[in-house]
């Protein structure tokens, strides 16, 4: 039972079936958008095929039972198998290595062989056989026959490439999963000036609680000529107890990371209402001049003049008049206001026409100026401090996987047998390849040449 | 059309030049298959030299224009850019294979999947060949990285492809279903040959697929905040690679040889070609490349 079960899970056939299973289900995520809201599913499918999409895990589908579930049978498999099979490979390597005779009865379909008879002595023979496929691995005599027998291996140790090859695999795996478990990708928008401490888990939407505060001192997107988008770059500051312990601009591609967290620059917007950029002068009193940024519905209060206006979208407005307008309320009463419109009084600067928007309260003049957006800039801020389980494993797969690919191991006997009261020397070479190519046989037969040749048998 | 000034600039008309190569070539080694004329084969081989020379002066010219006005990336960015790269690899992947081997007869499936790479480049409204200023996003040395590992990859599949159909044919004629004694298929070498040249090409493209893809989430780490998404090209890359991997384990384990390695090696180049093309014309996702008109992602 035991070892049926051993078996099931160190099979290839189940690798391959699960290579097949884990491809298709990822298939099937790759036509299905992944990581919708509900409400927007319903939308896009409809009640009836959401619901079955759902039930099925389509929508979340590399976080279902079953992917995970497939990915984690890979791995039992992959374990099993190297398990099941390290000996084999350790003995390959280190020995006891198999004899001439053993060899020769498994009857590899992989194996060459070769015999002739040779008039010179054993050691002639032996010198000519170590001088083509160099010092031997194993030398034995047998005392009585004075036979003997030599054992080669060639690229052996790299047997071992492919279970550091899978190896690595577990060890990206375990990166991963810390990564999961220990790590977090959350983002956060944060307007210009101000900062913040909780950010949204990506999967949810759940905040959580930063371990320092963020400020967003300034953001800034920079153009190429024709308009495109060259940069985004936010100016963030790292606050911890109320003192500022870092500043960095960072742009995409090149984050910020403190303490293991770090900040990427995600995405940018701003956010309604926009203010007018307004300036207030006083006819009166020529130094008078005030700055306003007035955002619609905000009341704002001229001492001097004593007064507090509102700056107004106008509802229903016409094609022709600007629309919006400043709302002068008597600072007694609160309800009764005065409704001042803008007039617009094309002038010349800097020979462009450009229209000069004001609107008058008795010595009170305001100048619309444009208007001024409040930037805020998406992060992400994340924290991954197991990557390194995952680049460290990716780099010894790679190493692995040249190792595997390019070093055929191969096995190689002599026998030699004295005939005819030791006239002649019987040699007979055989050659098993880990992988059957044309290229390795086609060798052999040249170093078999060579031999022949050195013993002036051709 | 662009006016002719800008396609000398950005290199763009020595690859429709070089088409002219590519098309003598596939001409030529067409021709080989039917006449086992060796000489019509040489020619071929330098046509398809100079076409590489060609391509690779193209290359460069467009590279120095790019940063010349002003834009700090290789010219690997959009469709354009990337499918003259393809056509480029294959070819050079084809003219290392030919070294070591006698494969003439893979010629003319090399040139034409590489022609036809160049004529979608050249002549298609969805990849047309101005350089555009490169979205941040792309604004890496990871970039070149990225993409130079994958072609190379792509190179190499585009190759196991060619041997996989010529195994498959000469399969055919050894196990004496194929009655007829073409001259083609006495002109390739023995399939076990065949054979041992697929699994070398898809195990340098292996090789170089699983770099790209390590290197791929190295740099999204560093400019995403995360090295897996699950974004479709991601997910693609790793359906190749699962493909790949199951090619090298069904060879080495269960001993299957011949025939059906050369099934998964042509059905796996069809799974690149899914990877490379149909995910950015299909799905949309984060490595989409960027569609005349379409937003950029930051
Ligand atoms: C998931 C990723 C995997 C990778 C990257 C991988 C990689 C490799 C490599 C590179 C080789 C050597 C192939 C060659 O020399 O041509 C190999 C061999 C092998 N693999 Fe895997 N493998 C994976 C999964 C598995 C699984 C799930 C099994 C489960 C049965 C498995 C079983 C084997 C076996 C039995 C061999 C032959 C070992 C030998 O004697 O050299 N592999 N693998």
């Amino acid at each position: 039972m035991l070892s049926k079960l051993n078996s099931f899970f160190s099979s290839v056939k189940l690798a391959i079936f699960l290579f097949i299973s884990i491809a298709v289900v990822s298939i099937i995520g790759t036509f299905i958008n992944q990581g919708n809201t509900m409400a927007q599913y319903k939308i896009i499918y409809g009640a009836k095929v959401f619901a079955t999409l759902y039930w099925l895990g389509f929508l979340n589908i590399y976080n279902s039972w079953y992917f995970i579930g497939l990915a984690a049978l890979l791995m039992i498999n992959l374990l099993t198998a190297s398990i099941n099979r390290f000996p084999r490979t350790l003995s390959a390597v280190f020995g006891p290595y198999p004899s001439f005779k053993e060899a020769a009865e498994k009857k590899s379909p992989k194996a060459v062989y070769e015999s002739f008879e040779s008039k010179q002595g054993i050691f002639e023979v032996v010198s000519v056989l170590k001088g083509v496929f160099g010092s031997p691995l194993k030398e034995s005599n047998a005392p009585v026959s004075g036979e003997k027998e030599l054992y080669y291996s060639k690229n052996s140790i790299f047997r071992f490439s492919s279970y550091i090859a899978h190896l690595s695999v577990i060890i990206i795996i375990i990166g991963v999963l810390l990564t999961v478990k220990y790590g977090f990708r959350s983002y956060t928008n944060i307007k210009v000036g101000e900062k913040t401490n909780v950010s949204y888990l990506i999967e949810n939407n759940k905040p959580i609680k930063l371990p320092f505060t963020i400020r967003l001192d300034k953001y800034e997107t920079k153009y190429y000529p024709d308009g495109i988008p060259k940069s985004y770059i936010s100016k963030i500051s790292i606050i911890k107890r109320h003192t500022r312990v870092l500043t960095k601009d960072i742009k995409v591609n090149h984050p910020l990371t403190y303490n293991g967290i770090t900040i990427y620059q995600s995405s940018y917007g701003h956010y309604k209402p926009a203010a007018a950029r307004l300036l207030v002068l006083n006819l009166k009193n020529r130094n008078y001049k005030r700055a306003i940024d007035a955002r619609p519905g905000t009341f704002y209060d001229l001492k001097k003049e004593n007064i507090r206006f509102k700056f107004t979208l106008k509802k229903n407005p016409k094609k022709s008049e600007v629309p919006f307008f400043i709302a002068v309320y008597n600072n007694k009463n609160k309800k009764d206001f005065q409704k001042l419109n803008f007039n617009i009084l094309p002038v010349k600067n800097h020979n462009h026409k450009v229209p000069l928007i004001f609107a008058k309260y008795q010595n009170t003049v305001f100048l619309y100026n444009g208007i001024k957006n409040y930037y805020y800039s998406g992060v992400e801020i994340t924290k991954n401090s197991y990557t390194s389980v995952v680049w460290v494993g990716s780099i010894i797969l790679i190493i692995a996987l040249f190792f595997s690919f390019f070093f055929n191991q191969q096995e190689t006997w002599a026998r030699l047998m004295p005939k005819n009261g030791g006239e002649v020397v019987g040699v007979e070479i055989l050659s098993i390849p880990r992988k059957k190519f044309p290229s390795f046989y086609r060798k052999f037969g040249e170093k078999i040449a060579n031999i022949k040749n050195k013993l002036n048998l051709i | 059309m662009i006016s002719p000034n800008v396609s000398v600039l950005d290199g763009s008309l020595f690859f429709t030049i070089s088409l002219i190569f590519i098309l003598l070539s596939f001409i030529g080694y067409f021709s080989f298959i039917f006449s086992g004329n060796k000489p019509i084969a040489k020619l071929s081989f330098v046509a398809l030299i100079i076409t590489l020379a060609i391509q690779t002066f193209a290359f460069a010219q467009r590279w120095i224009y790019a940063y010349k006005i002003g834009i700090n990336t290789p010219p690997l960015v959009d469709l354009y850019d990337s499918l003259v790269f393809f056509a480029y690899v294959i070819i050079l992947g084809f003219i290392f294979i030919r070294i070591f081997y006698d494969f003439d007869a893979l010629g003319f499936i090399i040139t034409l999947v590489s022609a036809l790479a160049l004529v979608f480049a050249s002549f298609s409204p969805l990849a047309p060949s101005a350089i555009e200023p490169t979205i941040p996003a792309l604004q890496s040395y990871w970039l070149l990285y990225h993409i130079v590992t994958l072609f190379i990859a792509y190179g190499a599949f585009g190759a196991s492809f060619g041997l996989g159909i010529l195994y498959l044919f000469k399969y055919k004629k050894e196990s004496g279903h194929l009655k007829k004694e073409g001259r083609f298929l006495g002109l390739l070498p023995p399939s076990a040959i065949i054979d041992e040249a697929i699994y070398k090409v898809i195990v340098f493209g292996l090789l170089f697929l699983t770099a790209g893809i390590v290197i791929g989430a190295a740099w999204a780490d560093s400019a995403w905040g995360g090295f897996w998404s699950w974004d479709p090209k991601e997910t693609w890359s790793l359906i190749t690679w699962l493909t790949y991997i199951l090619f090298i384990h069904a060879r080495v384990t269960k001993g299957w040889g011949g025939k059906r390695m050369a099934w998964i090696a042509v059905i796996g180049f069809a799974v690149v070609i899914f990877c490379y093309l149909g995910v950015d014309l299909i799905i949309p996702g984060l490595h989409s490349y960027a569609t005349p008109g379409s937003t950029p992602v930051l």
